[in-house]
């Protein structure tokens, strides 16, 4: 096991990730083209499936234990406002009533930096938490929440972005809502001005795009048990080990004691990336209680306290020449991003997607009396793209040049930042195979189609990182009797990270699948993996469970190597055997090999490789859309959506398929459908269930028709795997948006895309 | 949710018996839950009407049908009768809600059932719930009523009592008063009489029966809903229709909508042009903008004008096309 000691350099938008990491010295030899695979790249069905189907699985959501307690807790009804004192009185004497944790007896915990406490004398949102009551049952918890008693005194509040960012507009902290520093953040390239001087045509245009809920199935959930001092916490997390740290530090006691596990979880989006405060608050009641204390939060609760999609108010200028060469791009941008500091910017996809020497872009984002934003699946890209691209199908117009010829025009081989090339690029493949696919040679010009039902075609393409990075650990373990366990501290938010493990496993041990177990989300029993967002779980993990899987080999064949008395390169490892290639009656099994060299357990761990500083590692695709439009319903009924990516190796195509179709569903959703609606008399959400806040439904599912251009990415690492989570909804809000302009010749700037604005604009338009 | 004492009745009589002022009615229960868990409604009583026999049945009377009030929606999508002959009450039972949701929820509780309004159902002590304002007047009304309005603007959410109310529907009810026949058409109440129900039925009262004559034997009905999604949603608008026409015009016909209103709505004036028009789709156009003529929308919702027109268009086109 030779390691060194590297930096690791890895990017996100602006931010140059670098950690400090221990990967394998020598690069691995590339895993073969997938059909000379056995494992890898099949259709193989999820290795929980039978557990999910039958309901055994257990979620954090069903976790339980005999003595555990129930916890709920109180939030404010307003958007902004001060606590002038809080009376549990009553709420104390409910028979069941084990704890009430107020600010007035909790420990002063900060939270969201320095901007606020774990309990705070200002609430800034609906939603914002007050009180928490552990009791013997949920019912009981929520019988004392209504007894407390909170005089609040009510402030004047500010639910819209752009109200925000007036002088007149209340302010959350006492100074401007754009914070200063880091409210506002500039990119420019090149000369925007002379590119738009030197441009044959320039249009401007302005989008804007709601907020929307992450509303993953399975709601946010926590279970904290002390064991003496040790605090084990099931929570339903995409990051064990930032809940860890996290829980640790604000409790002030060592990360060694912390214990969290997850096993199974029903989607996170995003939003349960960071730990939240109802599981410190449950660790802090459980203590004192000395029971387990369970908390989850319902449906309200999810649509109101714990992230979303941020809104975007953009002004977009873009210039082309008439042989369609796009010479500028401007980005004025404002995005809101809840009471305390989130992530809004949106300008990545218009740097980096279409080759453009002259940019401007100026984004802002500003504090309103809302729910906080959190990362949700391709943060900013979605949004941006949605504006990018319907910009660029109003230019390629102007410029009468068909969409897809704009874009191909505009093709970048290298990253215009780093002037790097990438990795691997099929965008132009992918969009040969798409526009196959979905007949782009029927496209007809917007607006040409007779009758009250009108079908149009739309595209847009996608630009991610999701090459994953070091650190990231696996450690694999054979048993006397040839089976194997493989350790890792990633996670499974439902995407088949424990089967696409299994997989890399079977595939180099060359063993069943049935005799490989996967133990992830669990920080005590693992060795460390990253946390899964930005889709990076598959890039990064993978290769780890590659390198711990060849060295087991390894030390098999030197293990037979001494038993045989001959020398390595003479044997032969199949299948689990390893026998002299001279004489292949002459083997011994991996079991038989364990036994003589007296070991009962082969243990080995492995570690994602470097990342290399020679190219740009990112993700790209493609898709198309085919709507209909009612034009005198407003209704829109999108008929497929083709999906054209680069995302270097298939790891497993059922899978792979599950993330395209909740992608592009996701995507249907944002374009069509989904918002938060606030009442801006009251400063109160109005859609806090799941009727209220529209998601697509199964009646609402396109053909989904997934074509994947690439192979493989050996520059990334020896699996050469990207990820896919984020990459298969960037595009498809875009693609949808441009395809009803297609059908109907009225451009739709603000999403969501609902029948009234339809109807609104087919109107005005006359 | 309050606690509440939950009764079991064995039969009709004792059911109605049971129902005073503190209680509520319970079948389907796919209304009740929600209004229970979100606290809009705290009765101290929850009377299950599931024991009684016999009212879940859909049978053929000499003239016409009759349906008993706890029939599920499933049922009545699914019955060859209604589907051939009150085509317009098929089409909206197999609208509603979800598979699930018609496989519990009943036509007498759809038809019963408490308006969606987010502020009703919200955090706000609206004027429905007894409050001092309708918050729905200058706040976020796109769902909300374009005709029919004020003091509150809720609209009727149910999808088959728009139906029942073209195909000239007649219901039942008993009360320890006895037996009523009501006419579906002066079953609904607007908020300008008593903005805290949506119909006349008294605390003690339940539906148990309804009757819908045959219609015209030439004539075709339908109903045609709006909706931002694919399923579970409340119609936007929606229309349904009786319509009798030969020789490419129509005869006669009774045009009802839904989403619109807070009580399922009716147009005398529009039924009344509908003679003699024919079935070209200009003419067609010409005749919907005869419906919603007083129409009085809100910030949010004058789309909603053209959008039932467009259903009745879309609808009429079916039927007769």
């Amino acid at each position: 096991m030779n390691r060194k000691i590297i930096k690791s350099k890895s990017y996100l938008y602006d931010e140059k990730i670098e950690s400090i990491a221990e990967v394998p010295e020598k690069e691995l030899e590339s895993l073969p083209l997938n059909k000379d695979l056995k494992f890898i790249g099949k259709a193989i069905p999820r290795v929980d499936g039978e557990e999910k189907v039958s309901g055994t699985a257990v979620f954090t959501f069903d976790k339980t234990f005999t003595n555990i307690a129930h916890a709920k807790t109180l939030r404010s009804p307003y958007p902004f406002a001060k606590i002038m004192s809080i009376d549990i009185s009553k709420a104390k004497k409910v028979n069941g009533v084990l704890k009430i944790i107020t600010n007035e007896n909790s420990p002063e915990i900060e939270w969201y930096g320095d901007y606020s406490k774990l309990f705070d004398q200002t609430v800034r949102y609906e939603g914002d938490e007050v009180a928490f009551i552990v009791a013997e049952t949920e019912d009981i918890a929520e019988k004392a929440l209504s007894l407390i008693e909170v005089n609040y005194k009510e402030l004047d509040f500010v639910t819209n972005t752009l109200e925000s960012i007036k002088d007149s507009s209340p302010k959350i902290y006492n100074k401007s809502n754009i914070p200063d520093p880091g409210g506002h953040a500039n990119y420019s390239r090149g000369n925007y001005e002379e590119g738009i001087k030197y441009s044959d045509v320039v249009i401007e245009r302005e989008y804007s795009t709601q907020v929307a809920i992450h509303n993953p199935l399975e709601p946010h959930c926590t279970i904290t048990k002390w064991e003496d001092d040790e605090l084990i916490i099931w929570d339903s997390t995409q990051a064990v080990f930032s809940v860890r740290d996290a829980i640790a530090s604000r409790l002030k006691i060592p990360a060694s004691k912390v214990r969290v596990i997850k096993e199974y979880m029903g989607g996170g989006f995003g939003a349960k990336l960071e730990a939240g405060k109802y599981s410190v608050m449950a660790a802090l009641a459980a203590r004192e209680i000395k029971r387990p204390v369970k908390v989850v939060l319902d449906r309200r609760e999810m649509n109101l306290a714990v992230g979303n999609r941020p809104d975007s108010q953009q002004k977009i200028t873009a210039g082309a020449k008439k042989d369609g060469t796009l010479m500028a791009l401007g980005l004025t941008s404002h995005g809101g991003m809840g009471a305390y500091p989130a992530g809004t910017y949106v300008h990545w996809p218009l740097r980096s997607l279409y080759k453009c020497d002259n940019i401007e872009s100026n984004e802002y984002r500003t504090f309103i009396n809302a729910g906080r934003a959190r990362p949700f699946r391709a943060p900013g890209h979605v949004q941006g793209t949605f504006a990018l691209e319907s910009i660029l199908d109003d230019l390629a117009e102007k410029i009468e040049m068909d969409p897809l010829e704009f874009r191909k025009k505009n093709f970048t081989s290298i990253d215009q930042d780093s002037k790097l090339p990438y990795t691997s690029k099929k965008l132009m493949e992918a969009y040969d195979a798409g526009a196959k696919a979905i007949n782009w040679n029927n496209r007809k010009p917007a607006g040409t189609i007779e009758g009250v039902i009108k079908r149009g075609l739309g595209l847009a393409s996608q630009i991610w990182w999701g090459g994953g990075s070091p650190p990231a650990y696996a450690t694999v373990k054979m048993n006397r009797d040839g089976s194997v366990q493989v350790l890792c501290g990633s996670q499974d938010l439902g995407t088949g990270t424990y089967t696409i493990i299994a997989q890399v496993t079977a595939e180099v041990l060359e063993i069943p699948i049935e005799s490989i177990n996967v133990l992830i989300g669990d920080t005590q029993a693992t060795p460390y993996a990253p946390s899964s967002g930005g889709s990076t779980t598959a890039p990064s993990i993978t290769p780890a469970v590659y390198d711990g899987s060849l060295q087991i080999k390894k030390k098999l064949i030197a293990g037979a190597s001494a038993i045989m008395e001959l020398p390595t390169d003479e044997l032969s490892y199949s299948q689990g055997k390893i026998s002299e290639k001279k004489n292949k009656d002459n083997f011994l099994t991996n079991s038989q090999i364990i036994r003589k060299i007296r070991e009962r357990v082969l243990v080995a761990t492995g570690a994602r490789n470097q990342n290399t500083d020679k190219y740009a590692i990112n993700t790209f695709g493609v898709q198309f859309a085919d709507v209909e439009v009612n034009t005198l319903t407003g209704k829109v009924t999108v008929n497929k959506i083709v999906a054209a990516h680069d995302i270097g190796r298939t790891l497993n195509r059922q899978t792979l398929e599950n993330q395209f179709h909740g992608g592009v569903m996701m995507g249907l959703g944002y374009a069509l459908m989904e918002e938060r609606i606030i009442d801006e008399y009251t400063g109160k959400v109005l859609t806090t269930n799941i009727h209220d806040y529209k998601m697509a439904t199964m009646k609402d599912t396109p053909d989904i028709d997934v074509i994947i251009v690439s192979e493989t990415d050996p520059l990334v690492s020896a699996v050469g795997v990207k990820g896919i989570g984020e990459p298969a909804m960037i595009p498809t809000p875009g693609a949808i948006a441009n395809a009803i302009y297609n059908a109907i010749g009225v451009r739709i700037n603000s999403l969501p895309i609902t029948p009234d604005k339809i109807i609104t604009a087919l109107n005005n338009r006359g | 949710m309050r606690n509440f004492k939950y009764l079991q009745p064995e039969n009709l009589k004792e059911s109605v018996g049971a129902l005073s002022e503190k209680s509520i009615p319970y079948s389907g229960g796919t209304d009740i839950l929600g209004l229970l868990k979100n606290n809009i409604i705290s009765p101290t009583e929850l009377v299950n009407l599931k024991n009684i026999d016999d009212l879940d049945k859909i049978e053929q009377i000499s003239n016409g049908i009759k349906i008993g009030a706890l029939t599920k929606l499933a049922d009545i999508a699914e019955n060859d009768l209604v589907r051939n002959k009150f085509t317009a009450l098929a089409q909206a039972a197999e609208q509603v809600g979800t598979p699930q949701l018609r496989n519990v929820g009943t036509l007498g509780g759809n038809i019963a059932q408490r308006p969606r309004c987010w502020y009703y159902r919200g955090d706000f002590d609206c004027l429905k719930k007894g409050g001092d304002i309708c918050y729905a007047e200058i706040g976020q009304n796109k769902y909300h009523a374009i005709i029919g309005g004020g003091p509150c603007h809720i609209v009727h959410p149910s999808d088959t009592a728009v139906a029942l109310l073209a195909l000239n529907a007649k219901l039942t009810t008993l009360s320890p008063k006895g037996e009523k026949k009501i006419p579906l058409k002066d079953f609904f109440i607007l908020p300008e009489i008593d903005q805290t129900v949506e119909n006349i039925l008294s605390p003690d009262e339940i539906i148990t029966h309804i009757e819908i004559p045959f219609p015209s034997s030439n004539s075709k009905s339908g109903y045609i809903k709006s909706m931002e999604r694919g399923a579970w949603d409340f119609a936007v608008a929606s229309v349904a229709a009786v319509i009798d026409h030969n020789n490419g015009k129509i005869n006669s016909g009774k045009i009802t909508f839904g989403g619109v209103a807070p009580i399922p709505w009716h147009e005398e004036e529009l039924d009344n042009s509908l003679k003699g028009v024919s079935l070209s789709s200009e003419s067609l156009i010409q005749l919907s903008k005869y419906a919603l003529k007083k129409a009085d929308p809100l910030e949010h919702n004058e789309y909603k004008i053209n959008l039932t027109r467009g259903l009745l268009v879309e609808l009429l086109s079916n039927l007769v096309g």
